[in-house]
């Protein structure tokens, strides 16, 4: 699996537009930059909508109606940061394959995907009027804390995609290397 | 009382705020800045010695997470402003008062204001001998003093009156000001970390 992803990362090396972007001081820094700008948009929703489950933000305001208004600025913020990170990960591709805070950060998304899938659906059925009061139903606000625990992991690792520590190349075989899916005499980092 | 000086002594608030970005725009462009600025060389090596300094200079990780953290807090505060000022331009909430939105999203805001400002001094820190020399770095404090003024000397005192009493343009222009003034915030914080590398 490991040596699929880094052959795949070496074919996307190997076009000019993704040496371009590496080598482009002022677009790779403008797309990272609108990635992690996008975060007060995505971010900034969904951490209002978690809040206001929780009883810890705007309290007078429906839960449902917030989350229902909040729901598409959130998602434009994710759509634009989806773009960029794969835009990010293209200029960099072998690097990023092989980084163990990428490969966590990924399968917190994932995490994260599917607990918003899930705290969605108990919205759409939970019964009562539920969303008038201060904090809303116990699976919500599991739901709500997950998915603030989540992203504060995913960003956590995203800061820390930027740090070499375990970086093939800096790693003696071991955990490390395990984790982060170097392959056996691999001729580009 | 003259009408002119109860007129006066309504934005008084507003007043003090121009006059202040008028002076810091003299001094901007005065030999008093650069006087100034070799002066505070001292003050930034004092703080690389600081528990702070030692702390995020010795340990990578723990300066990445406090840095993580920044991100975060600025994620809660844009959150915040894009809410109250989404509401000011009419795109969101029409139907709850303006009033109240202002207010439950200032008290939000001003949690991430606070851990923004207390993660930033962290960082600064781990990092004082280096921002010292970048002129991005002293934009980012230029701005961010601008939108902390921004928001409690003009936005909230002039937005804690009847809306109705305000013209609409006006709403709409602090609105876009606000936006425009933390997302350059956002974006002058993250240009640090380029022109540092």
């Amino acid at each position: 699996m490991n040596e699929l992803l880094y052959n795949f990362a070496m074919w996307l090396d190997t076009f000019e537009t993704s040496t371009m972007l590496h080598e482009s001081y002022y677009m790779y820094n403008w797309i990272e930059s609108t990635h992690v700008l996008t975060l007060m948009l995505c971010l900034g929703m969904l951490f209002l909508i978690d809040l206001r489950m929780l009883g810890m933000a705007f309290p007078n305001i429906p839960a449902n109606s917030l989350a229902d208004r909040l729901n598409m600025p959130m998602l434009i913020g994710f759509a634009v940061m989806l773009v960029t990170g794969i835009i990010l990960f293209y200029a960099v591709p072998v690097r990023n394959t092989q980084s163990v805070w990428l490969r966590i950060k990924l399968l917190l998304l994932f995490a994260a995907a599917v607990n918003a899938f899930l705290f969605h659906k108990n919205m759409r059925e939970a019964k009562g009027d539920w969303a008038a009061q201060l904090k809303a139903p116990k699976n919500l606000q599991i739901g709500a804390t997950l998915s603030l625990g989540f992203w504060i992991l995913i960003v956590i690792a995203g800061r820390l995609i930027a740090y070499d520590w375990f970086d093939c190349e800096y790693t003696d075989p071991g955990i490390s290397q395990f984790l982060s899916g170097c392959v056996d005499g691999q001729t580009v980092f | 009382m003259t009408t002119a000086t109860m007129s006066i002594g309504s934005h008084r608030r507003t007043i003090t705020t121009v006059v202040l970005v008028l002076i810091t725009l003299i001094f901007a462009f005065s030999s008093a800045r650069r006087a100034m600025w070799v002066d505070l060389y001292e003050f930034f090596l004092w703080m690389e010695t600081t528990w702070f300094g030692v702390i995020g200079k010795t340990w990578g990780a723990a300066f990445a997470v406090v840095e993580a953290f920044h991100l975060l807090a600025m994620a809660l505060l844009g959150g915040a402003v894009f809410v109250a000022d989404f509401r000011l331009l009419g795109w969101a909430f029409t139907e709850v008062p303006a009033q109240e939105i202002m207010d439950k999203s200032h008290k939000v805001f001003v949690v991430g204001l606070i851990v923004v400002l207390s993660t930033g001094v962290f960082m600064a820190c781990g990092v004082a001998g280096k921002i010292y020399w970048l002129p991005v770095f002293w934009y980012k404090m230029l701005v961010l003093m601008t939108g902390i003024l921004f928001v409690f000397f003009i936005k909230r005192p002039l937005l804690a009156r009847d809306l109705d009493e305000i013209k609409p343009w006006v709403v709409k222009l602090v609105a876009v000001t606000s936006l425009l003034v933390w997302v350059t915030v956002a974006a002058t914080g993250r240009w640090i970390g380029f022109a540092g590398s």
